[in-house]
């Protein structure tokens, strides 16, 4: 009995290929208030784990502000806040190690996409994720009783067991694209917003198209204040980090 | 090992295997024709004769062009003929309220009453699941591809069995010579987020 051949799995990602959607958080005019942290939870149907559980770094947040100690403990300086999502990177290392395939690449969108009734909770790809952005559903949260009036329609409620990320805001891209279509043209620059940019009082966080060289998160992402975190693995992440230099935003 | 094996060898374990295989069996069979059964609705609504009547599926469901649900009329939609309509309500001689037909009786109780009609959805998917009516109609197609032809139906049944294979199937007929449409259609992301 012939073996069928399995297919070998592998991102599809060619070199330099600058993905469709991308994010630049400017860390200049990040306050840390944790608004985006809010709007997204909300938008995503994230539930709140409670005290004890966030004690075991069961925390469920798609995004979290980071902000780091440099130096020894007298003198700590502390770096700028950080708000840091799922960077869709373009050669994601989640991928190639889920082994029911529920972490997969979109074509179509190019982003990298958690398909929730795959997932059998392996964990896995949090464990490969270099960014530490996937979170794990421990337990069926409880939601106490006005709070499921505000679930969002357009996202799964996850089960227990199921491994989640930031999507950018993947019902609000198809949303606009849908719009886009049905008028006949191209989704314009900043028609699609995710929560967390929507949210952001200082406007720290924009995005939009990379594919398209005009749009406002192009022109920061190839601004020489931009920098990617974790470069050096090559996982291509489409978020960029805007630190210092030039008082031009978009210089 | 052994031991399992000389068990297995008893007649009355093997007939007590094979009962409990069949008991499964059933059970599941039961479970996927319960699926398949359209769930009882407020109001036995017939398609067939408003259909008939030529009224456009967009004129109750106009959701469908629009956005991703196509919703269920409301009862001041249904109220807003059959509130006029001669044959019942005519001002000159208007038929009392307790000959009227059943159903309709039933829906003169929630105008009355000013309560909303609570129609069953009959076609849903899972949470997991995320169907947009709009891009569908803006790609031309017709209403009974997916529900069937509802000038033969009185209460809205399930048609075909939707499942992804149902779905994809179609997603792949029609993107043939486009493979940017295929890579759309058949992308993960276009149905679960």
């Amino acid at each position: 009995m012939a073996i069928p051949k399995i297919p070998e799995f592998k991102a599809e990602w060619k070199e330099g290929e600058e993905g469709r959607w991308g994010m630049a958080v400017d860390m200049d005019l990040c306050t840390g208030c944790q608004a985006c942290v809010v709007a997204c939870s909300m938008e995503n149907n994230v539930p709140f784990v409670g005290e004890a559980e966030a004690g075991y770094g069961r925390s469920l947040g798609w995004i979290r502000v980071e902000r780091l100690w440099e130096g020894q403990y007298p003198e700590v300086k502390m770096t700028p806040y950080q708000p840091v999502m799922c960077q869709q990177c373009g050669s994601a290392p989640c991928e190639p190690v889920c082994p029911v395939f529920a972490t997969v690449h979109s074509q179509a969108e190019q982003l990298n996409v958690q398909v929730y009734n795959r997932c059998v909770g392996t964990r896995y790809c949090a464990n490969n994720c270099p960014y530490v952005v996937r979170v794990f559903n421990w337990a069926d949260f409880d939601r106490p009783d006005p709070l499921p009036n505000q679930f969002n329609p357009d996202v799964t409620v996850r089960r227990r067991g199921v491994m989640e990320k930031c999507t950018f805001c993947i019902q609000r891209i198809h949303r606009a694209e849908d719009q886009a279509k049905a008028e006949g043209r191209e989704v314009l620059d900043g028609e699609a917003q995710p929560a967390c940019a929507q949210a952001c009082p200082a406007d720290a966080i924009v995005f939009g198209r990379l594919d398209d060289p005009e749009s406002r998160v192009s022109k920061l992402s190839r601004s020489n204040r931009g920098s990617h975190l974790l470069e050096e693995l090559g996982t291509q992440p489409r978020v960029t980090y805007l630190k210092g230099g030039s008082n031009d935003r978009l210089g | 090992m052994a031991n399992l094996l000389e068990i297995l060898k008893k007649k009355e374990v093997v007939l007590l295997l094979v009962i409990a295989f069949l008991a499964l069996l059933s059970g599941g069979a039961w479970a996927m024709y319960q699926t398949q059964i359209p769930p009882e609705q407020p109001i036995q609504f017939p398609h067939n004769i408003h259909v008939g009547l030529q009224i456009q599926c967009l004129y109750c469901h106009p959701g469908a062009q629009r956005q991703a649900s196509a919703g269920l009329p409301t009862q001041q939609k249904c109220w807003a003929c059959h509130g006029q309509l001669r044959k019942y309500s005519d001002p000159a001689a208007p038929v009392a309220l307790n000959l009227w037909p059943t159903e309709l009786q039933k829906l003169a109780g929630y105008v009355e009453r000013n309560e909303p009609i609570p129609w069953v959805p009959v076609y849903q998917v899972p949470d997991h699941v995320h169907f947009n009516h709009r891009p569908h109609i803006a790609a031309g197609f017709a209403c009974e591809t997916c529900h069937g032809d509802m000038s033969k139906k009185t209460v809205a049944t399930v048609g075909e069995t939707v499942n992804m294979g149902w779905c994809i199937n179609c997603h792949l007929e029609n993107s043939v010579e486009d493979p940017l449409k295929r890579t759309k259609l058949i992308d993960c992301a276009t149905c679960h987020y």
